[in-house]
């Protein structure tokens, strides 16, 4: 198989096949800019276009996406990304504009009217579009959190994190200024409560961030409870809406009590990973936080024009221009091909799809919190036999030509195997993926070189990550 | 329509196989008070529908024959290869490639992106990736009083407006101090205390700063002060000095420019890169080259982890976890189709054609370019009646150009013009007659 990079495949020839016609009288060039600033050297490659092409669509082979089968990562939601929205976003009315022209109302519409259907599915009453991923809406979310208690002359320091919170959470919530309270879950998952009110009692906290299914995939029962709690403690409950997809038109957040709640459009909405990104992470509120959204805010006028709306109580700018546009509208498109029916089915079907597989594996592998779960389940690595490790079995999973969930997170389970369907997924395919893991589960037994050797049939061995971190190369 | 594959008696089948009557059965856990009956949402739509809607909606928006608008996105000819790798169903629809065997296309394609950037840059790291060019300026300054532990930074004027106004929100998240100021007090503003200088070059108002002057004064009296430099339309590298062999600490850019079309301004593409002593305090993703653990052939893999929020939490050196993956790949793939000869030549055109209709305009009554230093493709024109200009040019189907004063009030009757390559003569002329139309002496008639 070809390993060259791309570098190595550089002629030194000039390729004028991108280039405008040159149509204005040229000058020399030192005429217009100085010597001193103009660059001697550029080291870029001159690779002809048959062999660009050909080494990315090889490269495409040596790479596994939803497109390829099925992937359980945990905690990304890796369902089907539909073609239509693809063709949606190069319609020139939307990929053509700029950010700064007039004549947009056709985009503002997408802003305004995606909004609204965000509002009205989370159960929330204002939402920003700007922020460009999850991690950056959280930022945003405490960003509002911070604003409304300095609006209000109270300090506010910490904020409280469970134990079972993505590992953005916490960083996020120091991007903002706090510091973290982590509360630990107990043995159902949930938040203990009377851990929670002592954690609310200890003085200037700004509230909770929390994720409802938490990352065991867990519906906290408590929930009225919790945010009853923060709320009458002074503090503010935030709702991580990276697990949001089972929860589509079944249950939403504002009705459990949140105030701000985040959401990932590129999982829940079924825009493409892109390979980890771009994606789009609005952020909505309840009505008494609405003055602090992020700028530009949108109105709609009597006349139905859409316009800017400057709010002096506002946060501010997270990010040029209008947000993540086309991702934006890749989601609205979702929204309205799927209507209210379809929505609800999401959030049915991917409980289903998980709970099938939670299930079928329990049967030989350790389920640590064991009930009816949500969009996702996490089995530990407990009496695997021979030593096995969860990343052996990782690697053994690709060997037979599928991706591998989700490991070692959350951090509360050891060795942890975080398992997501999605609704996209057939019958066939969990069936699949389920006795793909009882052969491994008997080749740990019988076999378990051929595991820790894993994997044999990708395009490279497994690769050594502490050679990587101890001498970094990363570059040619 | 929807997605779902399954049949009623698939899910009856599945059901039954859990010991379940319903899909309801489910959700027993939730507070029953709490379950959503209806969604207030329309039916769904096929595909045909679905397309007519949202093409009716596109008319609302217009495309114009020709654009002179740039002010932090560009219009730029963008390759048909760009468009068909990226659309490659096994880049566009994979994640984050956390298992690097089943992901080594992505990885070496990342890890393509970051040498490609650090060529063209001269930097010695690049990242895979932020958000835009405005986040990835804000993470710089974040990152400098890091580095330098201390707690002010200044934003020289002439960086965009907008990453002006991201910068400050996440300075005050995090009560870093912002100072801004004018290229002559800057000096009386280095103290001890600074962490970082922030400058944009070409800035925007178009003019190309000389930076490596500007950072040699700087190092001079605050040798220990960070030395940030953005751009937004960084095909200028095409024939400008690249940052890294000037004393620029950290450079970061919006990469729309490269291969990613305007979008109403999003998804862009954060171009960030540092000097090596700073390796570990960059924030976001890398990729790396190593060997296999049994073997002897070279792979590539994610790296540094332990700055990240996965694993770090509140000690990672940002909260960032989702890039613009797919942006870099555009980017790659453009830098590699125009190469570098393509690059000079594109950036050459920027140059002469903007420089053609400044010169032209500025032999026409009552119009004035403001800039007093050399320009890349934009600049700020002086005109009689903005007004009329802007009507105008739309009557003959021109995307005007910005009115600065919609960012500097004060500044009324100046337009910041964008030319890039794809502007042909006849535009460009297009262009002058208008002018020409509204010059000083002939108002009264128009």
């Amino acid at each position: 198989m070809d390993t060259k990079i791309i570098f190595e495949k550089s002629f030194n020839r000039s390729n004028r096949n991108f280039i405008t016609k040159m149509d204005v009288i040229a000058k020399d060039l030192t005429e217009i800019i100085p010597t001193s600033l103009i660059r001697k050297e550029l080291p870029l490659p001159n690779v002809p276009e048959v062999e660009i092409v050909r080494h990315y669509v090889n490269l495409s082979n040596k790479n596994y996406g939803v497109d390829t089968g099925i992937y359980p990562l945990g905690s990304c939601t890796m369902k089907y990304n539909p073609k239509i929205n693809e063709v949606i976003a190069r319609i020139p009315g939307f990929s053509q504009i700029h950010p700064l022209q007039e004549d947009n109302q056709g985009s503002l519409r997408i802003l305004i009217e995606l909004s609204k259907l965000l509002t009205e599915i989370t159960g929330m009453e204002g939402f920003t579009l700007q922020p460009a991923a999850g991690a950056h809406g959280e930022l945003v979310g405490l960003l509002i959190m911070k604003k409304y208690f300095e609006n209000k002359n109270i300090l506010k320091t910490k904020i409280i994190v469970p134990d079972s919170a993505h590992g953005t959470n916490p960083a996020s919530a120091k991007m903002a200024g706090f510091s973290i309270i982590e509360v630990q879950s107990n043995e159902q998952g949930e938040v203990p409560l009377d851990h929670l009110e002592y954690a609310m009692k200890q003085g200037d906290v700004a509230g909770i961030m929390l994720t409802n299914p938490n990352t065991l995939g867990v519906f906290d029962r408590n929930i009225k409870e919790i945010t009853r709690i923060v709320h009458e403690n002074g503090g503010l409950c935030y709702y991580d809406g990276a697990n949001l997809n089972p929860m589509l038109g079944v249950c939403r957040p504002g009705d459990m009590g949140f105030d701000i709640v985040h959401l990932n459009l590129h999982k829940t909405f079924s825009t493409p990973h892109g390979g980890g990104g771009p994606g789009s992470g609005p952020v909505g509120v309840i009505e008494e936080l609405i003055p602090f959204l992020p700028e530009p805010c949108l109105i709609s006028n009597k006349d139905g024009m859409i316009c800017v709306e400057r709010k002096d109580t506002s946060i501010g700018r997270i990010k040029a221009f209008w947000g993540n546009f086309g991702i934006i509208l890749r989601a609205y498109s979702y929204i309205l091909a799927l209507g209210a029916e379809g929505l609800s089915r999401v959030g049915r079907i991917s409980v289903l799809n998980a709970n099938y597989l939670r299930h079928n594996l329990k049967k030989r592998f350790h389920l640590p919190y064991d009930r009816i779960c949500k969009h996702e389940f996490v089995l530990s690595d407990k009496g695997i036999p021979n030593d096995i490790t969860t990343e052996d079995i990782a690697k053994r999973i690709l060997d037979y030509g599928i991706y591998a969930p989700t490991i070692y997170f959350p951090l509360i389970v050891n060795g942890a195997l975080m398992i997501e369907p999605t609704e996209t997924e057939t019958r066939n395919n969990l069936d699949r993926f389920i006795d793909i893991l009882f052969k491994i589960y008997d080749e740990a037994k019988e076999n378990p070189d051929i595991l820790k050797k894993a994997p044999h049939n990708t395009p490279i061995g497994r690769l050594d990550a502490v050679l990587a971190a101890r001498t970094p190369k990363l570059r040619e | 329509m929807d997605f779902i594959p399954h049949d009623d008696k698939t899910i009856a089948e599945m059901l039954k196989d859990l010991g379940l009557k319903e899909l309801d059965d489910l959700f027993d856990d939730i507070p029953k008070d709490l379950l959503k009956t209806q969604l207030n949402i329309p039916p769904g739509l096929s595909e045909p529908d679905l397309l007519n809607k949202l093409v009716k909606i596109s008319e609302e928006n217009k495309v114009y024959q020709s654009n002179f608008l740039g002010a932090g996105n560009y219009f730029h000819y963008i390759p048909s290869l760009v468009d068909f790798v990226i659309s490659r169903s096994e880049f566009y629809t994979a994640y984050t490639p956390y298992q690097a065997e089943a992901s080594q296309g992505y990885l070496q394609a990342i890890y393509e992106y970051q040498s490609i950037i650090s060529r063209l840059t001269q930097m010695d790291v690049a990242n895979a990736s932020m958000y835009d060019g405005s986040t990835a300026l804000a993470e710089a300054a974040i990152m400098s009083t890091i580095i330098t532990s201390k707690n002010i930074v200044i934003i020289m004027e002439g960086i965009h407006p907008e990453y002006v106004e991201v910068v400050k929100t996440y300075c005050w998240g995090q009560n870093i101090e912002l100072r801004i100021a004018s290229q002559d007090d800057l000096m009386n503003n280095l103290s001890e205390e600074v962490a970082s200088i922030m400058i944009q070059s070409p800035n925007f108002f178009g003019d190309i700063e000389d930076v490596v002057e500007i950072s040699k004064k700087i190092k001079k009296s605050a040798p220990n002060c960070l030395i940030v430099q953005v751009m937004t339309d960084p095909t200028c590298l095409g024939v400008l000095q690249p940052p890294g062999l000037t004393n620029i600490d950290i450079f970061v850019a919006e990469g729309q420019a490269f291969g990613i079309c305007p979008s109403f301004g999003g998804p862009g593409l954060g171009i960030f890169t540092a000097k090596q002593k700073y390796l570990r305090k960059i924030p976001g993703r890398l990729v790396g080259k190593t060997k296999e653990l049994n073997g002897e052939r070279e792979g590539f893999i994610l790296t540094l982890q332990a700055r990240e929020q996965h694993i770090r939490r509140e000690k990672a050196s940002s909260n960032i976890c989702t890039n613009q993956a797919l942006c870099a790949l555009s980017a790659l793939i453009y830098l590699l189709s125009v190469g570098s000869h393509g690059l000079r030549e594109i950036a050459t055109q920027n140059i002469q054609k903007a420089h053609y209709l400044k010169e032209k305009l500025a032999l026409i009554p009552g119009y004035e370019i403001l800039n007093k230093k050399p320009t890349y493709n934009e600049f700020l024109l002086k005109c009689p009646d903005i007004d009329k200009f802007i009507i105008e040019c739309k009557n003959v189907n021109i995307l005007p150009p910005l009115r600065i004063s919609s960012y500097y009030p004060n500044m009324k009757n100046v337009l910041l013009v964008c030319v890039t390559e794809i502007n042909s003569k006849e535009s460009l002329d297009k262009f002058l007659d208008i002018a020409s139309k509204f010059q000083e002496n002939n108002m009264g008639d128009s």
